[in-house]
């Protein structure tokens, strides 16, 4: 048998088409990665320098969710003597040293996400007092006076967007289709059962989570099945909530015919109009934790020490009409921004 | 007709299932055509990574690596569509990307004697890595592959709606399944196949040349595993994540051996499980059983194996499947 | 070394990083084919004769070339890049703790792959077999919470073993009684092992209800495995004991003999008096057996001493990776599970520093993994003298 030397040129050109493949679409500076490398290192323990560090959980800062979302939270303080900087966590037993690597450096504020880091982030915290974190969708049982749980009640943006499909829907059927079944995803389907049967007794509501799995919450084939099934037994109405998952069932009802004029579909987390842009045809609203927001108010509270330990409850609310707006009742607005208005005073009870 | 005395249990079990679907279907037509979509819906991709695996294997070729094309063709369509905005462009640049893919493959194992399953695994870790990698959030493609009704076929009850009224690669994976049935079993290209599969050397011998098909045909597989990946990306769904092929390039390898290395019994495999899944969901759906999803969600991988138990009997992998050709070993 | 006929590949002796195949009936055709031409002596003959280790070294070092160019193309400074890397993950005292704790799963994955395809099986239910004995001691740790610490450490991590092995020995159940190919039942059996385990720690009966998400009990204090000496992770000496055991016992014993005698030939094996039920029983508990050691170590020696979502990352996938690094040889995990442990712990590391994308490190893998494998860099350095490798595919038709 003979040596075919010329096959070491099948790995070689792989290789180049992949580099050549980067010298095209390697311009990712302007996604977020690039504003990682970018940012000349400066001195964390020094007075005029503000750090902010991120660690996600095992998503990336542009997964149209809430990675997404508390990122974009961190890029809004952008600014002078500010900087910023995440690490995407690709193993869950990497937390507590992508966390160290914040620490090392003495950054100023670490924000974490995803309730999976709460152990993580409280036991950094003790060993660094003078940092503050902040713990996205992480309840804190107790107070660490470093450590604010920036924590939403899913169940309340749940409720709003069930209350809206329940005067929208014209079959009395409606889905929700979500990823694993974690804390999230049960308040987000409780609230929407519970707000559709508040506003429409008959209503009858179709629920799926993922069936676990590391792809539970990037697995878009599933959630378009899910919605394509629910669509032909009757449901008018598809609440996708979970990440890639919940964005299939949207894009799915967005191609459907009828999308937009008989079936609406229902965003999560963010304002979904910006980033799953597939799903204008039928996308009403989105049940949106204003996560954005709520990471910048935090960072700043830690920026100017007012910063306290515990749980801060970020705002929920429904995400603008948008395309929509001319094209839902009035009557409907009005109420369902009366049960919003509710949810905040206390008026209507979200179990 | 022939068929039938020879497989009495599998025309039996044919038709119990023919029966008792349509029973189903007059009982309850809106929900039977739904589940049944959904179950087809889920099985096209494992069909068409089934087909990918038996052009493999039947001749000698194992391929582990169907989910790492299956991505990479998700990924290739799905942004070469978006760049030109073309659906027809992304499929072809899925189907390229899965020759490419398939190509790899085949030379590496068949000429440069790398070891099969290596061959797939790096395929795998590379499919992850790049499409993460160079991944790009908020690109959009036009509109994904439509749906549309085959005429006259679309018009039969049930089995209508459910196969002859979806997108063009879902069509094309039934199409693909008894095409390939049919050449593998009564065409000179089956039968050489075959041959290289079982006994390469003897093959060798009778005058066939053993790399050549091998190449030819692992290359050829490719493309129906890009094919898979574009329909995930562009027919399924009109998006891409990461990850999105979620181990069905695995699922497929199961159904090649659950379906025999045979294309229709894979495509009966691949439905099985297809309605398996679809069953769970509808009890999950229809809170008709009060019991905790995650039990639910055993239901297809438990009775796949149930099945398989009872079933018994070995069925044989193709004998020359794994082993590199070395004329005159 | 004194007779010039011997194959190179029986010549050399068996050093700790040698994936060599130990299969004698691949090197058996080389005799023939090579009895001709004896091999070179001199600098080039000491390099033939230990090819095993000099190509592997060689192809990885080709594959952090090519790996070289990717990184170039991304716009960053490759030899800046794998400074950073390797300075992280051999060179701090937190990142060289990290590499030995990734390194001691991959190594017990690595064999639990290694082992049954010394008997012509593919285990692809590394991840089902390390999640069972992830669970089992969770529980374990949790139920005897009360008993001695030492005592907890011992039983959970029994329990762990067993449940894997347990887990593992369905597939080969199923395989000896009905014929069911280990394939397809180790992949359906990881995803029951996912439904099940995500049942038991959310709201099922393992799960902590005094946690606001779902997970299990956490492991009593004294029972977590902190660094010895702060350093080094218990883990890490029982799997380098394991992997030496391992290949001794596949190497010198019977009971090695007879799985290999199986995996070369099941029909000779047969007429030899060897039982290939009794193979593969064995091979697949052995195997699940690991694979849950290395879930009850994920469990006791990392934080956060908990069974949860994502505890269990890709270890089983991985074992595949580093068993085909190691073609095969158990001894050969070692410097594979190490490489991988490195890379996978200095990733953050490259994307805090650099900002570059942790999956850079998969890329590099494949391309390491494709490198070593090639049989043709070992063809284009040894031309006529490269040793023939196993072929690991072989066992796939059974």
């Amino acid at each position: 048998m003979k040596a075919k030397p010329f096959l070491v040129a099948v790995p070689a050109a792989l290789a180049l088409a992949l580099a050549g493949c980067g010298g095209s679409t390697g311009n990712n500076t302007d996604t977020g990665s690039g504003t990682n490398a970018s940012s000349a290192p400066k001195d964390c323990s020094s007075e005029d320098v503000f750090c902010i560090g991120l660690v996600t959980d095992t998503g990336s800062v542009d997964d149209k969710s809430f990675n997404q979302a508390a990122w974009e939270g961190v890029k809004a303080m952008e600014g002078d003597g500010i900087q910023t900087k995440y690490i995407e966590t690709k193993d869950a037993k990497d937390y507590a040293s992508n966390l160290k690597q914040f620490t090392d450096q003495k950054y100023d504020a670490i924000v974490t996400v995803g309730f999976l880091m709460t152990e993580a982030t409280r036991t950094a915290a003790a060993a660094n007092t003078t940092t503050k974190f902040i713990g996205v969708d992480q309840f804190q049982e107790s107070d660490v006076a470093n450590v604010t749980g920036l924590v939403f009640p899913e169940a309340n943006a749940g409720y709003a967007a069930g209350y809206l499909a329940g005067l929208l829907t014209k079959t009395n059927k409606i889905g929700v289709v979500l990823g694993q079944e974690i804390p999230p995803t049960q308040n987000y389907a409780k609230g929407y059962e519970q707000g559709s049967k508040a506003a429409n007794p008959k209503i009858s509501v179709a629920k799926v989570y993922h069936p676990a799995g590391d792809n539970a919450f990037s697995d878009s084939p599933w959630g378009a099945g899910e919605a394509k099934k629910m669509l032909a037994q009757g449901a008018d109405i598809i609440f996708g909530a979970g990440g890639g998952t919940g964005n299939g069932a949207l894009g799915e009802v967005a191609k459907s015919k009828g999308a937009g004029e008989s079936l609406y579909c229902i965003g999560v987390d963010l304002d979904q109009w910006d980033t799953v842009p597939e799903a204008h045809p039928c996308l009403v609203t989105s049940a949106e934790k204003k996560l954005t927001d709520g990471t910048t108010t935090l960072l700043k509270q830690a920026k100017d020490g007012s910063i306290k330990g515990g749980n801060f409850n970020g705002k929920t609310g429904l995400a603008a009409y948008h395309d929509f707006d001319s094209k839902i009742p009035a009557e409907v607005k009005t109420k369902v921004a009366d049960v919003v208005k509710g949810i905040e005073d206390g008026s209507v009870k979200v179990a | 007709m022939q068929w039938v005395q020879h497989n009495k249990i599998w025309a039996g079990a044919a038709a119990l299932i023919l029966i008792g679907a349509y029973a189903f279907y007059f009982v309850n037509s809106n929900i039977a055509v739904s589940m049944f979509s959904y179950a087809w819906f889920l099985a096209v991709p494992l069909v068409l990574g089934a087909m990918v695996g038996v052009m493999g294997e039947r001749s000698g070729v194992v391929n582990i690596g169907i989910e790492g094309q299956m991505l990479v063709g998700a990924f290739a369509g799905f942004f070469a569509a978006a760049a030109t905005q073309s659906v027809v462009i992304g499929v072809i640049a899925g189907a390229l990307s899965g020759i490419a893919m398939g190509a790899f493959l085949a030379f590496s194992t068949v000429v440069g004697q790398l070891d099969q399953i290596i061959a797939g695994v790096v395929i795998n870790i590379v499919a992850t890595g790049i499409t993460s990698f160079y991944f790009e959030s908020g690109k959009t493609i036009p509109r994904g592959l439509p749906n549309f009704d085959v005429p006259l076929l679309s018009d039969i009850p049930l089995i209508g709606p459910v196969f002859f009224s979806d997108g063009p690669i879902a069509l094309f994976a039934l199409i693909i399944a008894f095409t390939l049935h049919f050449m593998l079993f009564k065409t000179r290209w089956g039968l050489r196949t075959r041959a290289v599969g079982e006994y390469p050397s003897a093959a060798d011998t009778a005058g066939i040349n053993v790399v050549a098909l091998r190449l030819f045909n692992v290359t050829v597989a490719g493309t129906l595993a890009g094919l898979a990946g574009t329909y995930l990306s562009m027919e399924a769904t009109s998006t891409f994540e990461r990850n999105m092929s979620s181990g069905r390039g695995f699922l497929a390898l199961a159904i090649l051996i659950f379906g025999a290395w045979r294309p229709l019994r894979a495509l009966a495999a691949a439905l099985f499980f297809g309605f398996m899944q679809s069953l769970a969901s509808q009890l999950q759906a229809s809170d008709v059983v009060n019991i905790p999803q995650q039990f639910i969600n055993l239901l297809p991988y438990v009775l796949t194996l149930v099945v398989l138990a009872a079933a018994a009997g070995r069925v044989r992998a193709p004998g020359a499947v794994g082993q590199p050709f070395v004329k005159g070993d | 070394m004194a007779d010039p006929d011997l194959p190179p590949a029986k010549d050399a002796p068996a050093p700790a990083t040698e994936p060599a195949p130990t299969d004698t009936g691949a090197a058996v055709p080389v005799v023939a084919e090579r009895g001709a031409t004896p091999p070179p002596t001199g600098v080039l003959g000491i390099l033939v004769r230990h090819q095993a280790i000099v190509v592997p070294i060689l192809a990885v070092v080709l594959a952090f070339a090519i790996g070289a160019i990717l990184i170039r193309a991304q716009g960053f400074n490759p030899t800046y890049a794998y400074e950073v890397l390797f300075t992280h993950s051999f060179a701090t005292e937190s990142g060289l703790l990290a590499t030995m704790q990734k390194t001691t799963p991959l190594i017990l994955v690595g064999l639990a792959v290694a082992i049954p395809l010394k008997v012509g099986l593919f285990n692809i239910g590394g991840q089902g077999q390390l999640m069972a004995g992830g669970i089992g001691a969770a529980w374990a740790s949790y139920a005897l919470r009360d008993l001695p610490a030492a005592l907890i450490v011992v039983v959970a991590v029994v329990v762990a073993v067993l449940l894997g092995a347990m887990w593992a020995s369905i597939a080969a159940l199923l395989k000896t009684t009905r014929g069911v190919h280990e394939v397809i039942s180790t992949i359906m059996l990881n995803s029951i092992a996912v439904g099940l385990i995500d049942w038991l720690v959310n709201g099922g009966p393992l799960s902590d209800k005094g946690q606001p998400f779902p997970t299990s009990h956490a492991v009593p204090e004294g029972a977590r495995l902190l660094p010895f000496l702060k350093l080094i992770p218990w883990g890490l000496p029982v799997a380098l004991l394991l992997s030496v055991v391992v290949a001794w016992m596949l190497k010198r014993t019977t009971l090695g003999f007879e799985l290999q005698t199986v995996g070369r030939n099941k029909f000779a094996a047969g007429y030899a008096g060897i039982g290939t039920t009794k193979a593969t029983l064995v091979a697949m508990a052995l195997s699940g057996g690991l694979a849950g050691l290395a879930g009850a170590f994920e469990l006791l020696q990392i934080e956060p001493y908990r069974y949860q979502n994502g505890i269990a990352g890709s270890l089983g996938f991985d074992g595949i990776t580093i068993a085909l690094l190691a073609r095969g040889n158990p001894l050969g995990t070692i410097p594979a599970a190490v490489l991988v442990g490195a890379m996978r712990a200095g990733a953050p590391t490259l994307q805090f520093q650099l900002g570059i994308r942790p999956e850079v490190v998969d890329v590099l893998l494949a391309i390491t993994l494709l490198m070593v494998s090639l049989p043709v860099i070992a063809k284009l350095i040894f031309r006529r003298h490269a040793t023939k490798q196993t072929q690991l595919a072989g066992s796939w038709g059974a």
